[in-house]
This record gives C-alpha cells, sequence and structure tokens, in this order.
C-alpha cells in the first residue's frame, strides 16, 4: 500500500505541475492544429471519389485526429530523458532514491500524458466537427470503451520509448531504433489505417505492436463494434504488459553494468 | 565581390572544420545518417500506398512529381542542416546572451552564428534525396540540373525563412514558437502536392513562407523548362535572402549584452 502510495504522490505532482505549466502547451496545441490541416487537405485529394478500403471522409478526418492525438497525448519527452539520464550518468543519483525508477518515470510521465489527453482531445473534437461535423453513427455511451484502448496504446508506447531510451546503456547512438520505432508506427497505423495496406503487411502488422498504439484505439473512437473490441484489448493488454517486461529487463540489464565514480 | 569570396571561404572553413569534429564519432554519425535515411524512406511507402488506393494524381501531381519534391525537400533541408545548423537555436543563442561571442569575430556576424554548429543527422537527409532521385526520376539532364540548382536555392530559402522567424526574437522576445512554426510550415507545405492546399496557404506559399519557390516551381522546371520561371526563381530566392540579412541585422541593433561569460572550444 506504501508503495502505491509515494507513486500516487509522483503522479499528483506531475499533474499538478502539467496544469501549472499549461502555457507550454500553445505551441503543441498550434502543431497539432497544423498537422491536422494538413492531413485534411491530403486525405481530401486523395478522397476525390468517395470511399477508400471502408473509410469515409468523414471518418479518415476523424481517424487522423485520433491517431494524432495518441501521438500528441504521449509526448513527454520519455525517450530523450533516458538517453540523458543515462549518458550524463545522472541516473546513478536515481539508484538511491526509495522508489524503483521504471515506476517513477512512468507515474511521473502520467500526469502529462493525462493533460495531454484532456488539452489535445477537446481540440481533436473541436477541429473534427469545424472540418467534416460529427463522426457518423457516434455513440457517446461506448467512448470510454474506446478510451480504455486509447490509454493501453499510450502505455504500450511510452514503455516502448522507455526501452528505446534505455538502450543507451550499450549504444553510444540510438537514435536510429528511435526513428525507425517511430515510422513504423506512423506507417502501421497513424497516418494510414491499416486496411489500407497490402493483405500480405496487413497480416504482419497485426502480430506487430506498431498497430496497436495508434489504429486499433482510433479506429474503435470512429467505428466502434463490440467485436473488434474484444479482438484488440486482450492483444494490447498483451503488448502493454511485454514492452513493461522489455523496459524492466533493460533497465535491470543496464544498472548491472553501470559504473559510478562519484564527483 | 572579394567579400563574397570571404563569405564562402568562412563557410567552407566552418564546414571542414565541423565534418572533422562529426568524423570523430564516427560509428554515431554513421548511425545518424543511415537512421535519418531510412526514416525518410518510409514515406515513400506511404505515397505507394496512397496512389495505389486511387490510381491516378493526388493534387495535381503523380507518384513520381511526389518523388522529385519529397528528394528536394529532403536534400536541400539536409544542405541548410549540415551548412546552418545554428538557425534553429538564433532565438536562444539571443536570449541567452550567447551572441556576444559572434559580435567580437572579425567576421560576418551572421554567417558565423548560423555555421558554428552543424547537425549530423542532415547527412541522411541530404544524401536521401540523391538517392531518390537517382532510382525515381531516371537520368534526365534537366531533372538533375533542376534538382540541383533546387538544393542551392531550396537551402537558402529554408535558412532565410528560419532567420526571419528566429529574428523577431530582437522585437518580442522568446520567439522559438515562431522559429519552431516556420520550419514545421515549411516541411509541410513543400512535401505534399501543392494543389491539395487552396486560398490563403497559396498565397502564403508564394509570399512570406516562400516554399513554392523551394520545391513546386523548381519540379515545374524539371517537367517542362521555362526560361522566365528560373528567372523568376533566382530573383525571388535572392531577394528573400537579402531581406532576411537585412531584417537579422536591423534586429541586432536592438540587442542588448547581458555580459555572460563563456567559452567556445
Amino acid at each position: 500500500m506504501k508503495n502505491i502510495k509515494k507513486y500516487l504522490t509522483v503522479l499528483r505532482i506531475s499533474l499538478q505541475n502539467a496544469f501549472v505549466y499549461r502555457s507550454n502547451a500553445i505551441g503543441g496545441l498550434v502543431f497539432y492544429s497544423l498537422f491536422i490541416f494538413v492531413f485534411f487537405n491530403l486525405w481530401r485529394a486523395i478522397y476525390q471519389g468517395g470511399e477508400a478500403a471502408g473509410y469515409s471522409l468523414t471518418q479518415m478526418v476523424w481517424y487522423l485526429c485520433m491517431t494524432e492525438l495518441i501521438v500528441f497525448g504521449c509526448k513527454n519527452g520519455i525517450y530523450n530523458e533516458m538517453n540523458e539520464d543515462v549518458k550524463s550518468g545522472s541516473i546513478a543519483y536515481q539508484l538511491m532514491r526509495p522508489y524503483h525508477y521504471v515506476f517513477y518515470q512512468f507515474f511521473n510521465a502520467l500526469g502529462s500524458m493525462f493533460f495531454n489527453l484532456i488539452i489535445y482531445g477537446v481540440l481533436a473534437v473541436v477541429l473534427g466537427l469545424i472540418m467534416v461535423g460529427p463522426i457518423p453513427n457516434f455513440r457517446l455511451s461506448l467512448l470510454p470503451w474506446g478510451l480504455c484502448s486509447v490509454i493501453l496504446g499510450m502505455v504500450i508506447n511510452f514503455f516502448m520509448m522507455m526501452t528505446l531510451g534505455l538502450t543507451a546503456f550499450k549504444l553510444e547512438d540510438n537514435l536510429a531504433f528511435f526513428l525507425i520505432y517511430q515510422k513504423l508506427v506512423f506507417m502501421l497505423g497513424m497516418f494510414i489505417p491499416v486496411e489500407f495496406l497490402p493483405k500480405w503487411l496487413q497480416g504482419i502488422a497485426h502480430w506487430l505492436p506498431f498497430s496497436y498504439v495508434a489504429w486499433a484505439p482510433a479506429k474503435l473512437i470512429v467505428a466502434f463494434s463490440w467485436e473488434f473490441f474484444w479482438q484488440v484489448i486482450p492483444i494490447q493488454i498483451f503488448w502493454a504488459i511485454l514492452s513493461l517486461m522489455l523496459a524492466l529487463g533493460m533497465y535491470s540489464y543496464g544498472v548491472r553494468s553501470l559504473q559510478a565514480h562519484g564527483g | 565581390m572579394t567579400q563574397l569570396k570571404n563569405v564562402f571561404k568562412l563557410i567552407g572553413l566552418y564546414f571542414k572544420v565541423n565534418l572533422a569534429s562529426a568524423l570523430e564519432y564516427r560509428s554515431s554519425f554513421l548511425m545518424q545518417v543511415f537512421g535519418m535515411a531510412l526514416s525518410n524512406g518510409t514515406f515513400v511507402f506511404f505515397w505507394w500506398i496512397a496512389f495505389a488506393q486511387i490510381g491516378g494524381r493526388i493534387g495535381g501531381y503523380d507518384f513520381n512529381d511526389v518523388m522529385f519534391i519529397w528528394a528536394l525537400t529532403s536534400t536541400a533541408f539536409g544542405a541548410a542542416h549540415i551548412l546552418f545548423a545554428n538557425m534553429n537555436r538564433l532565438t536562444r543563442l539571443i536570449i541567452s546572451g550567447e551572441l556576444d561571442t559572434f559580435l567580437l569575430q572579425p567576421k560576418d556576424i551572421l554567417v558565423s552564428l548560423l555555421c558554428s554548429k552543424t547537425s549530423l543527422s542532415a547527412w541522411g537527409d541530404f544524401l536521401y534525396g540523391f538517392i531518390l532521385i537517382a532510382l525515381t526520376q531516371g537520368n534526365s539532364v534537366m531533372v538533375w540540373l533542376m534538382f540541383l540548382l533546387g538544393v542551392v536555392t531550396g537551402g537558402l530559402l529554408i535558412t532565410a525563412i528560419c532567420v526571419t522567424a528566429h529574428t523577431f526574437t530582437f522585437y518580442l522576445g522568446d520567439a522559438s514558437l515562431i522559429g519552431n512554426m516556420a520550419l514545421e510550415f515549411v516541411i509541410n507545405f513543400c512535401i505534399y502536392p501543392e494543389g491539395i492546399y487552396r486560398g490563403f496557404i497559396r498565397v502564403l506559399m508564394l509570399s512570406v513562407i516562400p516554399t513554392s519557390f523551394i520545391v513546386h516551381i523548381p519540379l515545374k522546371l524539371a517537367r517542362s523548362f521555362n526560361p522566365l520561371l528560373l528567372v523568376v526563381l533566382l530573383t525571388v530566392s535572392f531577394f528573400y535572402c537579402f531581406l532576411a540579412y537585412k531584417f537579422f541585422y536591423r534586429g541586432l541593433k536592438r540587442y542588448e549584452s547581458g555580459n555572460l561569460l563563456i567559452t567556445r572550444l
């Protein structure tokens, strides 16, 4: 109980910080609007003739509002922070503190993720309504189930990023892995729904974690079905646990070979 | 003329020093170059899927046209960030007072300021464009000529746009948001077909943020050469860069030193 309490305190402080420094989000809101505007123009040009891969233009714009919401919601600099902590050696100071480093970082990021989800969520709804109107057949009562998937997607992304950041223990430069991961999430769901991919690639995408960060949650929001919900939620839970294990494994492996020289 | 020669000499010297410094950490350098090129490469996949879905043209461009603007954006952006990587740090340098060091140097302040930093990953962007052009555009002399010309004018225009945006720091205080926005606008208006934008955005692309002159006009010239359009491209590029240069020096007059003591090694 005591253990959970200290992490909840970390979460409370990070939430307070996010609300106190809310003006920091202005830049993000501008960029979010810019990306949605660009994507809206692009997909309007692509969708000159009705539907594509089962998505209408309205659904597609809302889909992009949701995937961008997840990406912006996840923006917490965890990859850079891990890299910086490991490379500068400041991770050594964290080892003496009465918490587990991985869980501390997670609860510390949760506050800003929650804050981001609210402000970008409001902006996503406003932009979606202005550009294409409401989502066809949308039912507000089903939104909480879609949000469960959004949160799981953000958790998978967080621990994947953390794992990549922690590879700094062994690699001189891990930027290439970060860029590749980012683009895989981008191409396997964030920018284009998996249904747009060739059949052979759809099969591969279903076995990888990348599509469960943005595609599955966004599809649940714009075209909810219980069948799809029960299909993706167990897979998302599986990837969330596996990515957590990976982060924990990478951390304990890295810390074992850490040499601190005082100073 | 001698002054211009000195500027090129200074850029060349900075380039040599920065490259030597990058090559000290060879594996890190190669990783960043490889990562950036691969990361850019994924967009080819997106466009392939998009064109496969509709099978025609998007915003008036076909697949090869999009590859041309992508290649040109990437290489021009790469060239600008290899030579003038400080363009994105101008606000920070002004606010922190680090500008003082450059004011004391006997060379052109803006050139020294821009050239004193390089970006390793920009080499990935730079090379990626050449690979993409070679793979998608064949060996048409006109395409290669317009591509190379576009790299020079585009690289200078990208730098000029960023310098202009960050110069607002002299007038408004922290203008990092304006600077970051300008760069995002440049990238997003360059890598998508011009025809997807309408009205006010098209006016913006031809004036304040002249992205049409960075990639879209070089593409038009590569597809159907028009000497008049070439003259327009060169004139606009020259004047935009000239105005950005003058705007920076005008803003610099408002700068007040914070007496910060720093060492540049």
